[in-house]
């Protein structure tokens, strides 16, 4: 074969032309979380920020112990949580995307966020400790999705179908439960609690709660990273892709657990945070492509840079701190409308 | 032989809907599977891709038994070519080619030089490798049915199933393609066809297998199968089968549909 054909060049061209769009969003989302430990509301100098990171690592010089305490144990913290909540989302939603083969669904196909919620207010109506309501609404995420995939496989329809129409009907119950659990709670204590959980927030966030939900994000993401490829196959009629040589079922199986771990896992540390899951995967589809080899990467860091950005909004915009589910709605909404109608081609 | 299937019978769990059928193909052969709406071509194609699983008899392929052959081990030696699609993503057609080369890597890796050399000289096979870079959704139906053909090339098997490939093109098209599959046979390939045209297994066709309520209702050669008696037996509609010679003095069949004039078959159906 003629291996100096213009087309063979032109594509490794543009393969070239992906991996350096790759290492710019590496590069960029590194510049927002730097830049972050500046923003809030007691303001820190970049020199206070440069010595607090050192303080850990044997800097001994002058140091405003309040900064070591910020740096440590407030902003770092709500950073990693924003990165790793953005990535987690976006990557759960280009694999749906991919795997329910359309583009507009979200992670909470499956019920896991209706679920999350359901757990966390029972958790709440009850009394419960921080930590069981986060623990609390991981197992009701996850509870809700396996749920949905045990019945749909009792269904005659189409697998994926039988999961979205399983998933709907699992979210609305879910749903349900939730405003009964709101209905019955005290207005006065409660179920203000339960709608400022419900809103999606990093406010509390501590290094703890990071740590414990970081595992199923790592798990999650990294098994959806080595399986990556697959996931474009599964955008294939399932005939067609039995055809190819994989096992299509065993595919969406590890899909949906690695998924529901990224869901369960961001909605138990930050609340309900929307459109992250649905927006990113397009924004990153336009800037390298549909391949899923790509895809991925591009998501997880977009996602994790669009919410520490979005995070940075909602503590410094007003004097007070907004919802950052709020704010990435009202913020997401708009661009995902500007998405729709601007680009000619077909997603 | 490539391809053998003897008394195979199979279905959806409640009854079989292919019962008993038997027929083979070798490198180079066309075999276009022949019938009406429901006479079970797409539950035979299934049975032979492995995608729903035959109650008795069995499939040899190359040899192989495919009852003991995992879906990696089928995919090399069966390649499926689905009627062409429209995919919801915008892929582009390396990425589609690139696709059947899913059974050559392992799951935890992604395509590597090889596989895209493979796939540009799969395109190149077909004559389409100036449409590499293009999105596949922005092809024309040919166009697309052409990299599906070179997905299954990539896919590096021998034979390939092909569901009505001229059933959405149009006549140029159609014509195009038909002189695909002829090239694809001369390569070594071995196609097996469904098809609604009775005319199709005289331009491309070496073999025909005639289907009627899911049992073989002729096998051979189309000279030997494609007869009006038989034709109107399989579709209940007298048939004409007419051979002619083009301005090329190549000599060409066609099927033509006739009825009585002085017959209503409308009225027989209200």
């Amino acid at each position: 074969m003629n291996s100096t054909h213009i087309e063979i060049k032109n594509e490794a061209v543009q393969r070239r032309r992906c991996r350096l769009l790759l290492a710019g969003m590496l590069i960029l989302l590194f510049a927002v979380v730097l830049l972050s430990f500046y923003i809030g509301y007691y303001p820190l100098s970049p020199s206070q920020v440069i010595k607090a990171f050192l303080s850990r690592f044997g800097y001994e010089g002058e140091i405003l112990p309040q900064a070591v305490t910020i740096f440590w144990s407030i902003r770092l913290p709500r950073i990693l949580s924003a990165v790793f909540i953005g990535a987690s989302l976006s990557v759960a939603g280009s694999t749906y995307q991919g795997m329910f083969r359309n583009p507009l669904v979200s992670p909470d196909i499956l019920g896991v966020s209706s679920g999350a919620s359901l757990g966390a207010a029972f958790a709440i109506l009850n009394g419960a400790s921080n930590w069981v309501v986060q623990i609390s609404a991981f197992a009701g995420g996850v509870t809700a999705v396996a749920a949905t995939y045990l019945i749909s496989r009792k269904s005659a329809h189409s697998h994926t179908l039988s999961l979205v129409l399983t998933g709907s009907m699992i979210m609305s119950l879910c749903n349900a439960g939730v405003t009964m659990i709101k209905y019955v709670a005290d207005p006065n204590d409660v179920l203000q609690q339960i709608t400022f959980w419900l809103m999606g927030s990093l406010t509390k966030t501590d290094m703890d709660a990071f740590k414990w939900s970081a595992v199923p994000m790592v798990v999650g993401l990294a098994l959806i990273f080595i399986f990556r490829w697959q996931i474009n196959l599964l955008t294939l009629d399932e005939e067609e892709a039995k055809s190819l040589g994989i096992n299509i079922r065993r595919y969406r199986m590890i899909f949906i657990i690695a998924s529901t771990l990224l869901s369960a896992a961001s909605v138990c540390l930050g609340g309900l945070i929307g459109w992250v899951g649905l927006m990113i995967p397009h924004l990153a589809r336009a800037l390298v492509g549909v391949d899923y080899g790509r895809l991925i990467p591009a998501s997880a860091m977009l996602g994790a840079g669009y919410l520490v950005l979005m995070d940075d909004i909602a503590r410094s915009v007003l004097s007070m701190e907004l919802p950052l589910g709020v704010v990435t709605s009202i913020m997401g909404a708009p661009f995902f409308i500007y998405l729709i109608i601007k680009r000619k081609e077909r997603v | 032989m490539l391809l053998e299937l003897n008394e195979v019978c199979g279905g959806y769990g409640n009854g079989d809907i292919v019962k008993g059928v038997s027929c083979s193909a070798d490198h180079g052969n066309v075999l276009c599977l022949v019938g009406p709406n429901g006479c079970g071509k797409t539950t035979l194609f299934r049975l032979i891709l492995g995608s729903i699983p035959i109650s008795s008899g069995s499939i040899i392929i190359d040899g192989k038994d495919t009852k003991s052959l995992s879906s990696k081990e089928l995919a090399h030696l069966i390649a499926y070519i689905p009627q062409y699609h429209s995919p919801i993503f915008a892929y582009t057609v390396l990425d589609v080619v690139i696709m059947g080369r899913a059974s050559h890597f392992s799951a935890f890796e992604t395509p590597k030089t090889a596989d895209r050399e493979a796939a540009f000289a799969a395109l190149e096979k077909v004559n389409a490798l100036h449409l590499a870079n293009k999105k596949y959704t922005a092809l024309s139906g040919g166009q697309r049915q052409l990299i599906l053909i070179a997905r299954a090339i990539c896919q590096s098997a021998k034979v390939f199933v092909m569901d009505e490939p001229a059933a959405n093109l149009d006549y140029a098209n159609h014509q195009l393609l038909m002189e695909v599959i002829a090239d694809l046979a001369k390569r070594g390939y071995c196609i097996v066809m469904s098809t609604h045209s009775p005319e199709h297994p005289f331009s491309v066709g070496s073999k025909v297998l005639l289907m009627k309520a899911g049992s073989v209702a002729g096998f051979g050669p189309p000279k030997e199968i494609i007869t009006s008696q038989n034709l109107q037996s399989v579709y209940d509609i007298e048939m004409d089968v007419v051979t002619i010679h083009d301005r090329y003095d190549m000599e060409r069949t066609i099927c033509l549909p006739v009825k009585d004039p002085a017959v209503n078959r409308l009225s027989k159906l209200v």
